[in-house]
Formats: structure tokens, C-alpha cells, sequence
């Protein structure tokens, strides 16, 4: 989920919570303010009602009778007033039922006692409940309608504001996250934001890709000049071995001896090559102007390297049926590429085993070139880790994947080729090319 | 054949000298640009050996003056710098071939006998091998007057060795010299021995072959 859409869906559900809380708990906050403000208008009737009897005399009220009582029309109030015992002092407001006309109905009274003339009197002042809560309901149904509305309406603001804060949020991620590849060599300038935390980010990010940046080219200098200085003192070596070798007179111990170390020699420069072929790829040091049919390139690949088949006993088959013209390559790196999956397929695999050579073109997909071995296969844990450099499967003592499939990355990065690898230990391995849409 | 070795890691220059001495050819040495200019503006040679990353400038911009001294000389270009557009850009300039190091001074040295039958018409009369005859422009072994066909791998193989006569070929420098940088010690080395073999079988049809001998844990040595 993104942020703005989580934003906005707790600020929307807190609001609603909110609001949900008011309209439930209104009842009773109307209740309480009305029932406050029917004591208060009772206290001012009494007041009022005690202020006439001082200044006109209990008469005006009782007109000679023992008690006095009056109502509205509608019995929502009633007044009376009538002698009380000498003892009693009563002083409350509560709400009990009162038969008024033969009807019997709920009323919030006043009871007061008080002396006028030497005699105790008990006042009574009463409004029936139902005219008191006739407001809820309505009331409840406009606040929610205000509320509903004023909700939607700060839901509009808060929805455009924190669409307009998280903006360059979004550009960040866009412009420097999203369908960036390494190495990160286009310029992406900074997102304009005034937003601090953003700002810090971006400038976190572009330094973090310039870093990376760094530390690769700082690999790839490495790479390229280690490489480039190693060749120096291997020529040394190799020329001193030749010219001894060279020597008739040599003992026969000596001659294996030195046989031995020009073995390792060759070893050595064949990973200098290696680790040269790949700074090189990777310092994008080769032309893709080349455009070259695959059966080509394999047919290349075979006249270099099929005596290697008959020594396994090994069944070559290529069955190109769609052979695409793969354009804007570079041939000698293709047919590197060929030659070390193809080596491989002949060196892992297994004696009168068998190498397909198959491609396709499926329906709105890409080319694809597949090649299959019937070999020893590689090992789950391993899969993931075969084109990386110098790492060595633990499948037997000598074997190891050394630089040949670091070199097909490098070459299949260069020229955008997507690279998979099924396999499976004891049956064998599938590499498929799968090139770039034309 | 004069050669002038251009190269100014002195160590290599001197074991390219003693090498190419053994093979009668007669060296000068030089370490810089500078050096091998003067060298060559009072001298003539027939070969050039030139190294790209020398010390006081590129290799390649020596060699348009070199050839105005020296016309006729062939030039082979040596470097570490082994990027194709170097390889070009010498080539260009008018040298002969082009060897990356780390090279083998067996592949040197065969390089310049072809660069030398090819542009110096050295006539090579037919070479006795044995009870055959070698004719190396042609590519052909013969018996008496019976040509043997040999493959094109096989004749390479036996030709390396007869220039190198007398001198113990390893199985590998045999699979670097057919195969280049795409040989593989331990498979091609077995197809070395399956190589010679044939040459041995197809030799001893017509009379025998005591001159190719196999040295074990080594490899193939002519001996003449």
C-alpha cells in the first residue's frame, strides 16, 4: 500500500471514529446539558414564583383555597402549591410520575419547602420528560449531518494536501529507485521539495548510487590494471621456462619440474586473461556494430572445439529452427559467450552423453537460444552462485566454474541479454539466452 | 636476419635476445622510443620487435618514423594492451603481426619465420625430415616424389615442431599454438596425442618416423 493511501485511509477512519464516538455519546451529553438547563429554568420558575408570593402575598396564588395548582394546556407543566407539615424541609429536583387529569406522566419536578406567613408551604414545579428529550432525536440527525459533511469536506483538503507533501516522494523513488541500472551512470538531479526528511533522503540516495559508483569503477580500475601489470612478469616467467626447456643438456627431473610450473604459469594467465576480457567488457571497451546470425557463431564455436566431443563420446545437436539475425552485437564476445557454455556443456558433462542446441520464438516474447546438457548438473545451493568470480562448486576436487561463467555475465550484461539456469545434479543443465526485443 | 628487440622491461627483452640468438638470428636491444629510434636511423634490420608501453611514449607512434628508416623491415607489434583497437591501429600503421603477451617465444619465433617466407621470399628448398621432405610455403610432406596428405591441424603441428627441432614441445605449448587462447590443458592435450599419432600413422606407411620422438611427461620433441 502507499503512504498517501495509508494517510489518508487513517486519517479518514479516525475521523470517522471520532465522529461515531460524538453521535453515540450525544444522547447523553443532550441529556445531561438539558437536564442542567431544566434544573436551571426550574430554580428561575421558583425564584420567580417566590418573588411574586414576598411581593404580592401567598393569596395571589391560593385565592383563599387550602392549595393551588395549575398546567398547560398540553400537561408539559404544571405548577401547584399547597400547605406542607411543619416539620418537613424539602429542597429537590427529581423525576417521578404525577396523575394530572387522569393522565399519568413522567416529569422532572422541583420540590421546595417554605415559610410564608408562619406557615410551611411545599411548592411543586414540574416538566414532563417528554418535552424535555423532544430535541434528541433531531439534534442527533443534524450533527451527523453537519459532521458527515464536514468530514468529507476536511477529507478533500487532507486528501490534496497529502497528495501535494508526499509528491516528491514519489519523483525520489521514481527518479532515482525505479528502473535504475547499475552502474548508475545517468545524471538524476535532485527532486525540488521543501519538505526536510525528503530532502536528506534524495541527497542520502545520490550519494549512496555515487558511492557505489565509486567503489565499482574503483573494481574495475583495479581489475583492469592488476590484470594489465600481471602480464609483464608472467611473459617473464613463461620466456625464462621456454629458454630452459630449451636446454638440451637438462636433466630429466628438471624438465618435468619445469613442465609442472609452466602448467601453473598457464593457469595464471589464464585467469589474468579472464579478469582482463571481463574489466574490459565491463569498461566497455568492445564495439556492437555486428549483425550475425547465431548458427554462425555456434558453427564457429564447433569448428574450435568439436574434437572436444569425441573423447566423451558426446552427441552434438543444434536445431536452430527461427536462427534470428541478432543485431548491434559484438561477434567475438558472442562467440566467447557460445564457446564457454558450450565448453562447459562438453567438460560436465557425462561420457556418451549428449548436447541440444535449441531456439524459439514464441508469440509476443523474445528470442530465445537454450542449451542443454545431459551432464553432471549443479547443485541447488550452488545455482546462485555460478557466475560469480573464483567461486568454486564442491562438486569434486577439480571442478570448479572458475571465470568462464563470469565472463557469459559479463557478456550477456553488455549486451542486455537475460541469462537463466535450470539444473539438476546427475542429469544435467539448461542455460537459456533470452536475447533483447529488436 | 637482424633483429631489433623494443622493449623496456629489460628482463623480457633480454630472454627474447637469448632465445632468438639460439635460433641464429643476431639481436640489438633497445628500452625506449628514443633508444630504438637511434638505433634504428644507423642501422638496418630485418625484423622489428616493438613493445606499446614504453617509458618515454607509445609504442605505436614510433613506428611511422621506424619504417622511414627502415622500409623493408618487418614489424611485429608485443603488448599487454591486448584491446582490439590497438591490434587495428598497429596493424594500420603498417606492422606485420601483432602478438598479446603474455606470448611463447616458440609462437614469436614461428610468426617470424612465416612473416619472413611471406615478405622476405626467403626460398626455402624442400627441408629434410628423416626419409621425407618438408616444404613449408607449400604446407606438403612428401616422400620422394608421393605427396601425404595430412589435416591442416596435423600439418601444423608437425611443422611447429620441425622449427623448433631438436627442442622439447610441451603438450600444451603444441594445443596454445592450434588452438591460441581457446586451448584447454586438459582435454586438448589428450587430442595433441591423438594428433600425433595419426601424423605417425600416416608417416610410417612409407618409411619410419625414429625422428619424432615422444619424451614422457613432457610431450614431442624433432630430433634431426
Amino acid at each position: 500500500m502507499k503512504l498517501s493511501s495509508k494517510l489518508i485511509l487513517f486519517i479518514t477512519s479516525s475521523k470517522l471514529a471520532v465522529v461515531l464516538l460524538f453521535v453515540i455519546s450525544l444522547p447523553f451529553l443532550v441529556d445531561s446539558i438539558v437536564s442542567e438547563y431544566t434544573n436551571y429554568s426550574l430554580r428561575r420558575q421558583q425564584a420567580k414564583v417566590i418573588n411574586i408570593i414576598h411581593k404580592n402575598g401567598i393569596d395571589h396564588y391560593l385565592q383563599g383555597d387550602d392549595s393551588y395548582g395549575s398546567y398547560t394546556m398540553l400537561k408539559e407543566e404544571y405548577i401547584a402549591l399547597e400547605p406542607a407539615a411543619a416539620k418537613s424541609l424539602i429542597d429537590t429536583i427529581k423525576t417521578a410520575q404525577r396523575v394530572v387529569e387522569r393522565d399519568t406522566l413522567n416529569y422532572r419536578i422541583l420540590m421546595h419547602t417554605f415559610n410564608f406567613g408562619s406557615k410551611n408551604y411545599l411548592l411543586e414545579i414540574g416538566k414532563t420528560t417528554a418535552s424535555i428529550n423532544q430535541y434528541n432525536k433531531p439534534l442527533q440527525r443534524i450533527a451527523l449531518y453537519v459532521l458527515m459533511g464536514l468530514i468529507a469536506l476536511t477529507l478533500l483538503f487532507d486528501l490534496i494536501f497529502t497528495r501535494a507533501l508526499i509528491r516528491p516522494l514519489g519523483k525520489i523513488i521514481k527518479s532515482k529507485l525505479i528502473n535504475r541500472k547499475f552502474p548508475f551512470k545517468d545524471y538524476s538531479p535532485p527532486v525540488p521539495t521543501s519538505t526536510q526528511d525528503f530532502k536528506y533522503l534524495d541527497e542520502s540516495l545520490i550519494q549512496l548510487m555515487d558511492q557505489i559508483n565509486e567503489a565499482f569503477e574503483k573494481e574495475r580500475e583495479f581489475t583492469a590494471n592488476a590484470s594489465h601489470e600481471l602480464m609483464t612478469p608472467i611473459s617473464i616467467l613463461q620466456n625464462k621456462m621456454e629458454n630452459l626447456l630449451g636446454d638440451e643438456q637438462l636433466p630429466e627431473n628438471v624438465v618435468l619440474r619445469i613442465v609442472e610450473m609452466m602448467k601453473t604459469l598457464s593457469r595464471l594467465k589464464k585467469i589474468s586473461n579472464s579478469l582482463l576480457l571481463i574489466s574490459r567488457i565491463e569498461n566497455q571497451q568492445f564495439v556492437k556494430s555486428a549483425h550475425v546470425k547465431p548458427s554462425k557463431i555456434i558453427h564457429e564455436v564447433m569448428e574450435e572445439i568439436s574434437h572436444r566431443l569425441s573423447e566423451k563420446e558426446l552427441e552434438m545437436d543444434i536445431r536452430l529452427k527461427e536462427d534470428r539475425l541478432l543485431k548491434d552485437v559484438n561477434q567475438d564476445l558472442l562467440f566467447q559467450l557460445f564457446y564457454n557454455l558450450i565448453n562447459n556443456a562438453i567438460k560436465y558433462n557425462v561420457n556418451q552423453g549428449s548436447i541440444l542446441i535449441t531456439d524459439e520464438f514464441p508469440e509476443g516474447k523474445n528470442y530465445v537460444i537454450t542449451i542443454q546438457d545431459t551432464g553432471i548438473g549443479i547443485a541447488e545451493e550452488d545455482l546462485d552462485f555460478i557466475f560469480d568470480r573464483f567461486r568454486k562448486a564442491n562438486l569434486t576436487e577439480n571442478v570448479g566454474y572458475g571465470l568462464g561463467l563470469s565472463i557469459v555475465k559479463s557478456i550477456t550484461l553488455y549486451h542486455g541479454i537475460e541469462i537463466r539456469v535450470k539444473s539438476k545434479v546427475n542429469e544435467g543443465t539448461t542455460f537459456s539466452l533470452i536475447f533483447p526485443a529488436l | 636476419m637482424k633483429v631489433l628487440i623494443v622493449e623496456d622491461e629489460k628482463t623480457l627483452a633480454y630472454e627474447m635476445e637469448d632465445f632468438l640468438k639460439k635460433a641464429f638470428y643476431i639481436c640489438d636491444l633497445a628500452h625506449t622510443i628514443k633508444d630504438g629510434l637511434e638505433k634504428m636511423e644507423i642501422n638496418s634490420y630485418d625484423f622489428i620487435l616493438l613493445d606499446l608501453g614504453l617509458p618515454d611514449g607509445d609504442g605505436l607512434s614510433l613506428l611511422p618514423k621506424a619504417k622511414k628508416y627502415n622500409p623493408d623491415a618487418a614489424y611485429i607489434i608485443l603488448t599487454a594492451r591486448g584491446n582490439l583497437e590497438d591490434r587495428i591501429a598497429g596493424l594500420d600503421l603498417g606492422a606485420d603481426d601483432y602478438l598479446p603477451k603474455p606470448f611463447s617465444l616458440l609462437e614469436l619465433q614461428s610468426r617470424m619465420q612465416a612473416i619472413a617466407r611471406r615478405k622476405f621470399n626467403v626460398k626455402e628448398e624442400l627441408l629434410p625430415l628423416g626419409d621425407f621432405n618438408v616444404d613449408l610455403q607449400k604446407r606438403l610432406i612428401l616422400f620422394k616424389e608421393n605427396q601425404i596428405e595430412l589435416s591442416r591441424k596435423e600439418f601444423d603441428l608437425l611443422s611447429y615442431l620441425f622449427l623448433h627441432n631438436n627442442r622439447v614441445l610441451t603438450r600444451m605449448q603444441l594445443s596454445e599454438h592450434i588452438w591460441g587462447t581457446f586451448a584447454d590443458d586438459d582435454y586438448d592435450s589428450n587430442y595433441i596425442d591423438a594428433h600425433i599419432k595419426n601424423i605417425r600413422k600416416k608417416l610410417n606407411a612409407w618409411a619410419p618416423t625414429d625422428f619424432l620422438e615422444t619424451v614422457r611427461g613432457v610431450g614431442y620433441r624433432i630430433k634431426k
